[in-house]
């Protein structure tokens, strides 16, 4: 990427150049186009230039400059041991970590950088290794079996490995190699530490890259030769012949570590079972007895699981009088774990029934429990604002007919145009009456519901639908109302109810964590699983690929009968044993 | 000549415990309205009627389980809502009877409107049905509602 910033472009070399006038742009799609300045055409397809001139003229530069990473520091990922042969690459596959870390925006991102991949378009990040004793960085494998490091911590690629680092690649490469020479043995070995789920993650993320810039590739090939020279480090253990060429597919072959041989995937059990604490024998007979040993912790019974449902529909606001398919259609709580402690359909809707039915006596109970609300209030605010004696009641009720306080029908029609005249009637009084009739309105409130710590705009309702209430003007009236309340006792004293409830609410929230905590049990649970399950599927596909090798090369027997493959077999084996030499001598 | 009424003024307010199921209520009526203005193109004849059948069942149930399973609203509230054509009183009705407790329209027990004066190929069990047949009935679109399924 810096490279391409830097460098002027060039024609690329495998295409005619371009007739004078036309010039190459890249649409945002990341299509090649071609535009004349002088004609104003444009055009996908290639201009071929009539006569043979070949000024080597230079397509101005790209309009579309790929933004990812203007982020980075120059001199950050390649510092002082910028190597310029290596360039582009590490830098590249950042991204590949990017979205290994953050997976939502790495398909994205990874969309603008075709530029730098597409010179390796066949190269990606294939293992993971952690490297003993220098912690955030990792010694990432690629298909090609090229290597860099990579740290975790500020997101940097090297292909040369820093001086600190070197020490721990070559620690690791020693361990490989004996770990190897111990596997070929036959021995197992403990310290198998590859982690295949982060590969797996890792190799999909950049898989995942690669793809959208596929049908880009054939535009791309062109300029991809001068890039094409595969570097290898200095400590680079195995020079295969031609890695490029090998399929997925193949078998294992030539004692390359990268692929994972039915042993690998053993030792990786091996390795599961003693971070499991489990013995040897334990963790490949099947998953039953795993689950029966594993559940003696906090079981989630029946009742438990109810609750938990329960909970979910508590904590989800749902409304009880809402149906069944409007909830499961909406989905929210869908997403939430809870959801799947109850194992079927059929038992979700009848806890929610259940618990609708409940939730509806409750809230019954509780309006009960509350005063009604008097919708003569809000009628009663609005005539102290609106009415006037200048209006007549058909008139007063045109003019605000839109209103909600005037279309109200918990209030009656007649009952509105009774307070409306009386209300208007007692407008025409003067204001010192008005005024004897609210204090003796305030005084005829018993104590307990007007008293000292009474707030203004907590008033009861027995004052508030009062016409005596709203005949003064709030500016008048509020600091009379003030004034009185100041003058009253305290409210006598009745609050020692709720030391009950408290005891009640601390019972309930304890119950509800031990609940949860059994769930969380439960999924770490079902997480190990489906890890073990996975890790069964792959050494069954290992034993299914060696079984099929076997049976290729038991074909192979040709007109010389058994010798032959013996012989083949021999050279099997010398052949691993050579690879073996190779690193001894590289070290 | 009489005085013309308008608007809410003199209407009489709904019961209790409206406000409650007012939005669900609403929400089966904007469903039934667009099932009504939907096109028929590219439908039988007789399946367009369907989508009707279903949401005037599905809102008798509604109110059907909130009065007699969840005890959620009042005696009061119920009478109003089948007087103001919420839900089907007949339908309800046959809810309560044995084996017709997950009816889906009176059409499909109406024998006399067959030529063999029986009941619709909803009604029969899925256990009496040949294996592996699916049926839809013409009437509502039903695919089943025998009490033992």
């Amino acid at each position: 990427m810096l490279h391409s910033a830097t460098l002027p472009p060039k024609p690329p070399s495998g295409l005619p150049p371009l007739p004078p006038g036309w010039t190459e742009h890249k649409a945002p799609t990341g299509h090649l186009y071609y535009y004349n300045n002088e004609t104003k055409q444009s055009t996908y397809a290639r201009p071929i230039a009539q006569h043979a001139f070949t000024p080597q003229r230079n397509p101005p530069p790209i309009p579309y400059h790929p933004p990812s990473f203007s982020g980075a520091s120059p001199g950050g990922p390649y510092g002082g041991n910028f190597n310029p042969q290596h360039q582009g690459f590490p830098g590249g596959h950042r991204q590949g970590f990017a979205g290994g870390q953050h997976r939502g925006r790495g398909g994205h991102r990874g969309g603008n950088n075709f530029q730098d991949r597409r010179r390796h378009e066949e190269d990606r990040p294939k293992h993971r290794y952690d490297i003993p004793g220098c912690k955030p960085w990792v010694l990432v494998k690629t298909k090609l079996g090229r290597r860099f490091v990579h740290n975790k911590d500020t997101n940097e690629s090297f292909w040369k490995f820093p001086g600190d680092v070197m020490k721990g690649v070559v620690e690791f490469d020693r361990v490989e190699r004996e770990k190897r020479e111990r596997r070929e043995r036959g021995e197992p070995s403990e310290d198998e530490d590859e982690k295949m789920a982060e590969v797996d993650e890792f190799a999909l993320a950049a898989t995942a890259i690669c793809a959208p810039e596929k049908q880009l590739r054939d535009e791309m090939a062109e300029d991809s030769s001068e890039y094409e020279e595969v570097e290898v480090t200095d400590d680079e253990d195995e020079n295969e012949a031609n890695p490029s060429k090998r399929q997925r597919t193949e078998e294992p072959a030539e004692g390359q570590p990268i692929d994972f041989t039915e042993d690998d995937i053993a030792y990786q059990l091996a390795a599961m079972g003693e971070e499991y604490g489990l013995d040897p024998g334990e963790y490949g007979n099947g998953p039953e007895e795993e689950w029966e040993e594993g559940a003696e912790g906090l079981p989630l019974t029946e009742e438990d699981s109810k609750a938990l449902f329960r909970d979910l529909l508590d904590d989800y606001h749902i409304s009880p009088f809402s149906t069944w398919e409007k909830i499961i259609e909406e989905g929210h709580i869908i997403e939430d774990g809870r959801y799947t402690v109850l194992s079927s359909m059929k038992l979700r809707k009848e806890c929610w029934d259940e618990w609708a039915r409940d939730k509806i006596q409750s809230l019954k109970e509780q309006r009960e429990k509350q005063e009604k609300k008097d919708p003569r209030i809000p009628y009663m605010a609005f005539l102290q604002k609106h009415a006037t004696p200048k209006l007549f009641w058909p008139e007063f009720r045109r003019k605000y007919k839109k209103e909600p306080e005037m279309k109200d029908m918990k209030l009656s029609d007649k009952d509105r145009e009774k307070l409306y005249r009386e209300h208007i009637n007692r407008l025409k009084l003067p204001q010192a009456t008005l005024k004897s009739d609210l204090t003796a309105l305030l005084k005829s409130q018993p104590l307990s519901v007007l008293n000292r710590s009474t707030s203004l705009v907590a008033l009861p309702p027995a004052l508030l639908t009062d016409l005596r209430f709203i005949s003064l003007q709030p500016s008048t009236r509020n600091p009379l109302i003030e004034t009185y309340i100041s003058t009253l006792p305290p409210a006598p004293d009745d609050a020692a109810v709720s030391a009950e409830d408290d005891v009640e609410m601390a019972k309930k929230r304890a119950e509800r964590e031990r609940r949860e905590k059994a769930l969380a049990r439960r999924e770490k649970r079902v997480q190990e699983e489906k890890r073990r399950q996975k890790r069964d599927l792959e050494v069954g596909k290992g034993r299914l690929r060696e079984e099929e090798m076997e049976l290729q090369q038991a074909m192979r027997v040709g007109k010389d009968g058994l010798k032959s493959q013996l012989g083949y077999l021999e050279d099997d084996n010398r052949r691993a044993s050579d690879v073996g030499d190779d690193q001894d001598g590289s070290e | 000549m009489p005085v013309y009424r308008t608007g809410a003024r003199n209407k009489k307010p709904p019961p209790d415990g409206f406000e409650d199921i007012e939005d669900t209520l609403l929400e089966f009526a904007n469903k039934m309205k667009d099932a009504e203005n939907a096109s028929h193109e590219g439908k039988k004849k007789y399946e367009m009627l369907w989508p009707i059948f279903q949401i005037t069942h599905q809102r008798s149930r509604y109110i059907y389980d909130l009065y007699y399973e969840k005890e959620a609203i009042s005696k009061t509230l119920y009478d109003w809502l089948l007087k103001n054509n919420y839900a089907d009183a007949n339908l309800i009705a046959k809810w309560k009877k044995q084996g017709y407790e997950k009816l889906c329209c009176l059409r499909c027990i109406q024998t006399k409107e067959t030529n063999f004066s029986s009941t619709c190929i909803c009604r029969v069990p899925k256990a009496q049905l040949k294996d592996d047949q699916t049926v839809q009935c013409v009437s509502c679109g039903c695919r089943g509602c025998s009490s033992g399924d």
